[in-house]
């Protein structure tokens, strides 16, 4: 099967890798900056294509992957759905709810497999994480915090420094946490958000989400777009027997190079581990195009997700909690 | 010399304060009571000093001031019959479980003109003292947003009865963060919005032990914090606090007991956190002795205490009705 990667950015390129090493060919690929969008097509023998439509309408692409910014998804999921393209689409799956309605009821009449990029369910501290909460090992889970990001996004052009294209760190990151939590804890019953959106201080973002899940689970969600440097990932899980912390700077190499690398697009977490959570993210999608085999993450939990982000954007404008 | 007493046992906190009196020279620990009567012999066994039985006795004895270390619903008649003696008063916090009772005592202690303080160590932490230097510093520019938490485990007995307690880990752990910060930054709080459980515990607590509290400071500075219970019998200490500052110009991240040997004895069994940090206790009780030689008030005064109460009122509140409330604050 062969692929067509929409964005080459950071994501587009680890895509496109991940395409490869799940056995597929890329073939295409296109981006508004035709020079990363030239790079990726050298780097993976494909071809550069100016217009994004091109690529979806192209016979020879089996696979669409979208990892352009956010407000993009929509008209490029409509128009591959429209040519019965499998679909791989970076989170949040759309900007927002109607959109992602509109997505999945055309995905759902045209039968279009259509994955989005949950990665954070396949990590392998998650998962542990996860296997730990069932096994019991802390007794029940009465509250859990959760902290991610670093940097604002680099590069003084980046899409992702227009809040209202990204939805700021809320939106774009700790969609991640937020999907994680409906994932292991069920439905979510109130939101309450406080960021900087409104604070007109872009790039810097830092977000507080208190999460009320219907079980009673309580959780306290942080994101951070207002560090000057590093990138990191906690969670804290308290039950009533017992409670486990993952901290990622808690690793086994530490290298430090004389000639200072210069930092560039968006940093990607990576777990020193044979497969990394984006090939497994792949795995999981290929083995549902071929296999049939339901997918770790469903387009209803990508809306979901997309649902309960929205509502914390709502939250912090009003100032007050907000019920989904 | 200046002359202490404690009154009562009930909380933990009084054991550190009664070492701390004995390593201060210009004080002296002159009396224990306690309505705890084995309790109270026992303490005056270990610190060496007096335990006397009745109130009224122990309150007629030349003492200079009062630690008041009973259970959070008696720091109040404790504090009126002490003012009422002419007794300088250290009062473990909360203040008061109501905003009643703490405007009576501070009123009652003004009347008597005797000086009233609580018990907030946690300004007196040096890593907590650095990191307001840095702040006013002006070198993390404007604070923007914070995320604090002050976990802890069950402390067990009377913590988990309501009539003694006045509520759970909200009432508990709320106060110490609420009082850094408006110390740390001269702001007030403005409103809340708090979530809250009793789940860490099976359920079995009628308080609550897990409490999540979304403020708002003066000029819109956002802060989350995390009381609770939330850290089991075999966590490595007792718990932390510790505070994210957002600026414009920087962060700071301060986790203020993080001063520690990691230490894996085949006694304990179990991972344990030993502190080699400086005392914080020992410039509080330091502070009660200077503020009773200087008939002053103590570092944090009545109307510290009185704030922070307001905080953690409001945020019982804030669950019970559903929403974000504002934090009124009493004329004092």
């Amino acid at each position: 099967m062969n692929v067509g990667i929409l964005g080459c950015g950071t994501m587009g390129r680890l895509h496109a890798e991940m395409a490869e090493k799940c056995g597929l060919k890329v073939v295409q690929c296109s981006d508004v900056n035709s020079q990363s969008g030239k790079d990726l097509a050298k780097n993976f023998k494909a071809k550069f294509v100016k217009n994004w439509e091109d690529v979806v309408a192209n016979k020879e692409v089996d696979i669409v992957a979208i990892a352009t910014p956010t407000p993009l998804h929509f008209p490029m999921l409509d128009m591959a759905i429209k040519k019965g393209k499998y679909i791989f689409c970076e989170k949040p799956l759309c900007r927002t709810v109607e959109e992602c309605k509109k997505v999945i009821q055309k995905a759902e009449k045209a039968k279009i497999k259509l994955f989005v990029g949950h990665v954070v369910r396949y990590f392998h501290e998650f998962e542990a994480i996860h296997e730990q909460i069932k096994s019991g090992k802390i007794g029940e889970v009465g509250f859990i915090k959760m902290y991610r990001g670093g940097m604002p996004p680099q590069g003084k052009n980046s899409w992702f420094r227009d809040f209202s294209k990204s939805g700021g760190v809320t939106f774009d990151c700790m969609i991640h946490d937020i999907d994680w939590l409906r994932y292991i804890f069920g439905e979510v019953k109130t939101v309450y958000c406080q960021n900087l959106i409104e604070k007109n201080c872009a790039p810097l973002d830092y977000s507080q989400v208190t999460v009320r899940m219907k079980n009673g689970v309580l959780a306290l969600v942080i994101g951070t777009w207002a560090h000057p440097s590093g990138f990191r990932v906690k969670v804290e899980v308290c039950g009533s027997d017992g409670l486990m912390y993952y901290d990622n700077m808690e690793t086994p190499l530490e290298v430090q190079l004389r000639e200072q690398s210069k930092v560039s697009g968006t940093i990607v977490p990576e777990s020193p581990v044979i497969k990394s959570p984006y090939q497994k993210e792949w795995e999981d999608f290929i083995s549902w195009i071929k296999d049939g085999k339901e997918p770790r993450v469903s387009m209803y939990d990508a809306l979901k997700a997309v649902e309960i982000v929205s509502a914390c954007l709502r939250s912090a404008k009003i100032k007050q909690p907000v019920n989904l | 010399m200046v002359k202490l007493g404690i009154m009562s046992f009930a909380h933990l906190h009084a054991y550190s304060y009664a070492h701390c009196v004995n390593l201060i020279p210009e004080a002296e620990l002159t009396a224990i009571w306690d309505d705890d009567k084995e309790r109270g012999k026992e303490a005056s066994k270990q610190y060496q000093t007096n335990f006397v039985e009745d109130l009224d006795k122990f309150l007629s004895l030349p003492i200079d001031g009062v630690i008041i270390t009973s259970e959070n619903v008696n720091h109040k008649p404790m504090a009126i019959k002490s003012a009422e003696a002419g007794k300088w008063i250290l009062c473990e916090k909360p203040l008061a479980t109501t905003i009643e009772d703490a405007m009576l005592m501070i009123n009652t202690c003004k009347k008597a003109g005797v000086g009233l303080g609580v018990a907030f160590p946690c300004r007196f932490l040096t890593p907590i003292l650095k990191a307001k230097e840095y702040i006013r510093s002006g070198k993390l520019g404007t604070i923007l947003s914070i995320s604090c938490t002050n976990n802890g485990s069950y402390p067990g007995g009377w913590f988990g009865d309501v009539k003694l307690s006045g509520g759970g880990a909200v009432m508990d752990h709320t106060v110490h963060v609420a009082d850094l910060l408006r110390w740390m930054l001269d702001k007030e709080f403005d409103s809340v919005y708090c979530e809250l459980g009793n789940q860490m515990h099976k359920g079995i607590l009628e308080t609550d032990d897990m409490g999540c509290l979304q403020l708002e400071m003066e000029g819109g500075i956002q802060v989350s914090h995390i009381a609770s219970w939330n850290r089991p019998k075999s966590f490595p200490t007792w718990g932390d606090v510790t505070m994210e500052f957002i600026g414009t110009k920087g962060v700071l991240y301060l986790d203020a007991f993080n001063q520690k040997l990691n230490i894996y004895s085949d006694f304990a069994m179990k991972t344990e956190w030993g502190f080699w940090g400086d005392n914080p206790d020992l410039g509080l009780i330091q502070d009660f002795v200077n503020s009773i030689q200087e008939k002053r008030d103590p570092m944090s005064k009545g109307i510290d205490g009185l704030r922070s109460v307001e905080v953690t009122v409001f945020a019982y509140e804030s669950y019970k009705a559903g929403k974000k409330v504002k934090i009124k604050k009493s004329k004092c």
